[in-house]
């Protein structure tokens, strides 16, 4: 009963965003503020009321273990804890699809309240709200309905979630991940708003900044999260895979982080605007093509599911369609927006110009990386797949140019030009400094690898610069801004952390007996196979190892585990983790031979800690951002 | 206004062009980046170089899979034809006889070496081309 509550919940909500939607396109024509605008207002924000209360049934329905409905029995079980009975929701299409929806709907009705009755762009801005959510809803209920009921009767135990998918960190990796992808929908709408309106001279960027800001964190927390969780629960020990579906979630990021800049310049000099513009567009357009890659199953991806054309061309019509609808009233517009005034060459403008450029690129070059395999397909029947070699190739002149810009552009002036001295004799400490680090490093590390040692150099360039202007900046007492710091050294960081990680790390394949002990090199002085435990669990069997190592002179004692789940008959290796400032001592457990022994893959992984500090450096320094903009 | 217009002209060709070099450098990296895709059928009729990295998917063969210390040894097969496979490591927990894969190495003298193994997070996996041909 109340499955079919929450569905007609879901379909009366579908009702009243197109009553909303036909009330404000006649009230919009008409053009001026009136009473009746109220009554649109009135039905958008309760028609998505209507969603929250749907989704709220639903998860009571999962927490009750209502198997009768198609979607929880397929994907719950009732001993699962009642958290996961929850994340268990979005770990399938469906269930992730509502929570999708339920977040759009979420940042709309907050963000349309946020505005006051007479903005001017209030109207407009609903409007394409309600289409949007409008849109996603119809193909939720049409194609992928998560109310189904087994007819006539349901079964008695539900199917389990996927093992690897019951951990902390992927239970809350989707839901922030869609905050932060459905969080540019504001930016989206309000620009569309903003360019149909006409008004050009009207100041957009500080309405939407914060929000845009928000959307960010959670986009990099989630991206962030999903990369950890992959690193400690995979046991590959790698934290990016170049696979289409983290591909998909980066390049809305690439474009997010541009865009943030942009706004920034746009609202301070008035002529990146056009780029802000388009670049605000942009980052919708591509979570929407990220959904659409991902759930249509046109690309064979880890992350993608069950592959169905009707849901592919449904997604692919409907993205298609507002993305032009924008992108239609940006070209429109265009003329109108030429401004006379040039950027100046050497200003912060250009240098922002030039990485926004680049930032564009990089996005291109993603896109091409993901839809390659399938245009070569389709012309000459050629299965490829594009893997780390690609894009590490394509990315490390990029992220060395982005990186020399930043640093010139610490020292760049708004709207004025450089003069080729003052930037020499302020960028050459860097460039020294830098070189000798990477000369160093080189001497100590005696690896040599072209594409990591110029991340580390790109690194390296923008943690010294900002780390000489910060000293500088504190001996006399000038301005800096503290967010832009924090965030950039976080960048500066992460290029470092990930390229000496790469030159770093190694693997070691071990097969030892119980009670055995090898030595490994001159790092890893003693493996020691001590003990082995079967243990039995709520819902699994465990297999627990304890190994004793030698690791520069330490001594460690991991149990990696190998785990054997009841429902699914499903086996994940657990791995056992000894973490230091600089490594990872990273270790799993593999199959028992024929003989006997056990096999041990041990990994030793460098600046891993650096990169997920780095990540929350960045998601610091925006938190820094908007807290200032508050207080000031 | 003739000579803006030329001028519009030059920036557009200028343009163009950076963009097509853009574009073909981007390509070129791409075709000597990308890894093509065989069943195992396919990839003995295409005559593999040794030394050419590529991806080789099919099943596992049933009670083919052997191991030597840390080496595991097994056969992909496309029920048409059979390529036996080394792997020095641990294999991914989905990996398991009779049930879908993918190798990512190279193929010389009758033995694939894979460098990784892919298997799915969906324990119902299997590659695309041999839904069609699973027997029963």
């Amino acid at each position: 009963m109340i499955g079919e509550i929450a569905h007609f919940l879901a379909l009366a909500s579908a009702l009243g965003l197109i009553l909303a939607l036909i009330f404000n396109a006649f009230f919009y024509s008409v053009g001026r503020h009136s009473n009746q605008d109220i009554l649109s207002y009135k039905l958008f924000h309760q028609s998505c009321l209507l969603i929250f209360i749907s989704f709220g049934l639903y998860i009571y329905l999962a927490i009750t273990d209502d198997f009768s409905i198609s979607y929880i029995a397929n994907h719950s079980n009732s001993q699962l804890p009642i958290f996961y009975k929850i994340t268990s929701i979005w770990s399938a299409h469906e269930g992730s699809m509502f929570l999708w929806i339920v977040f759009l709907t979420l940042w709309s009705t907050l963000f349309i309240s946020s505005l006051s009755f007479k903005h001017p762009l209030k109207k407009g801005t609903m409007l394409m709200l309600t289409i949007i959510i409008l849109g996603f809803l119809l193909f939720l209920l049409i194609t992928s309905n998560p109310f189904e009921r087994i007819l006539p009767f349901g079964v008695l135990e539900g199917a389990d979630i996927n093992p690897v998918l019951q951990d902390p960190a992927l239970a809350i990796h989707p839901p922030l991940l869609y905050l932060g992808y459905v969080g540019f929908v504001i930016s989206f709408s309000f620009i569309t708003a903003y360019l149909f309106h006409g008004d050009i001279h009207y100041p957009w960027e500080k309405d939407i900044k914060n929000w845009s800001f928000v959307a960010w964190i959670f986009l990099t927390i989630g991206i962030t999260l999903g990369s950890w969780w992959a690193y400690y629960e995979l046991g590959w020990g790698g934290y990016w895979f170049w696979d289409p579906v983290e591909n998909v979630a980066l390049m809305p990021w690439l474009a997010a982080t541009a865009f943030i800049h942009s706004l920034f310049a746009s609202s301070k000099s008035n002529i990146l605007k056009t780029w802000t513009l388009f670049l605000g567009i942009l980052i919708f357009a591509l979570s929407l093509f990220g959904a659409f890659i991902v759930r249509s199953g046109i690309i064979d991806s880890v992350h993608s599911f069950a592959n169905d054309p009707q849901r592919g061309l449904y997604l692919l019509g409907f993205s298609g369609f507002i993305t032009l609808i924008s992108l239609g009233i940006f070209a429109y517009r265009l003329p109108n927006m030429q401004s006379s005034k040039l950027i100046v060459t050497g200003s912060k403008e250009s240098f922002l110009s030039m990485n926004n450029i680049l930032m564009l690129t990089a996005i291109f070059s993603i896109f091409l990386g993901v839809t390659y395999p399938l245009i070569l397909e389709f012309i000459n029947g050629d299965k490829v797949s594009i893997g780390p070699p690609y894009y590490n190739t394509i990315f490390a002149p990029l992220i060395l140019m982005t990186s020399i810009f930043i640093m010139i552009s610490l020292e760049a002036l708004w709207q004025r030009g450089m003069q080729a001295r003052t930037l020499l004799i302020a960028v050459t400490p860097t460039f020294v400094i830098s070189s000798l680090i990477l000369y160093f490093i080189w001497y100590f590390v005696q690896i040599f690898s072209l594409l990591a040692y110029i991340g580390i150099y790109s690194g390296l360039l923008i943690i010294i610069s900002y780390l000489l202007k910060g000293a500088i900046s504190l001996k006399n007492k000038t301005y800096i801004n503290k967010g832009s710091f924090i965030a950039h050294l976080g960048l500066g960081l992460l290029f470092f952390a990930v390229s000496m990680n790469s030159i770093l790390s190694y693997q070691k394949n071990i097969n030892l007996f119980l009670g055995e002990q090898q030595f490994i090199n001159n790092s890893i002085t003693e493996f020691k196979f001590l003990d082995l435990q079967n243990i039995k669990a709520s819902n699994h069997d465990v297999v627990s190892a304890e190994i004793f190592i030698v690791h520069d002179g330490q001594p460690i004692y991991l149990n990696p585990e190998k785990r054997k789940y009841f429902a699914r008959g499903q086996i994940t290796s657990e791995t056992a983790i000894y973490a230091t400032a600089l490594k990872d001592t990273y270790l799993t457990i593999g199959d028992q031979l024929d003989d006997g022994s056990w096999t041990f893959s041990l990994q030793i992984n460098y600046f891993i800690k650096w990169i997920w500090f780095s990540s929350a450096l960045m998601v610091i320094g925006i938190l820094m951002t908007i807290f200032k903009k508050k207080i000031s | 206004m003739l000579k803006n217009r030329k001028k519009r002209l030059q920036k557009f060709f200028i343009i163009m062009l950076l963009s097509a070099i853009g574009a073909s450098l981007v390509l070129f990296a791409l075709n000597s980046k990308l890894d093509l895709f065989y069943s195992p059928s396919e990839m003995l009729a295409a005559d593999i170089k040794p030394g050419y990295r590529i991806k080789l998917g099919g099943m596992v063969e049933i009670d083919s899979i052997k191991r030597e210390g840390t080496k595991v040894l097994f056969v992909v097969t496309d029920f048409e034809v059979k390529v036996p496979v080394s792997f020095d490591g641990i294999v991914p927990d989905l990996f398991k006889e009779n049930s879908g894969v993918v190798v990512l190495g190279f193929y010389s003298d009758g033995l694939f070496v894979a460098e990784k193994i892919f298997a799915k997070h969906d324990e119902n996996y299997m590659p695309p081309e041999l839904t069609r041909q699973e027997p029963g």
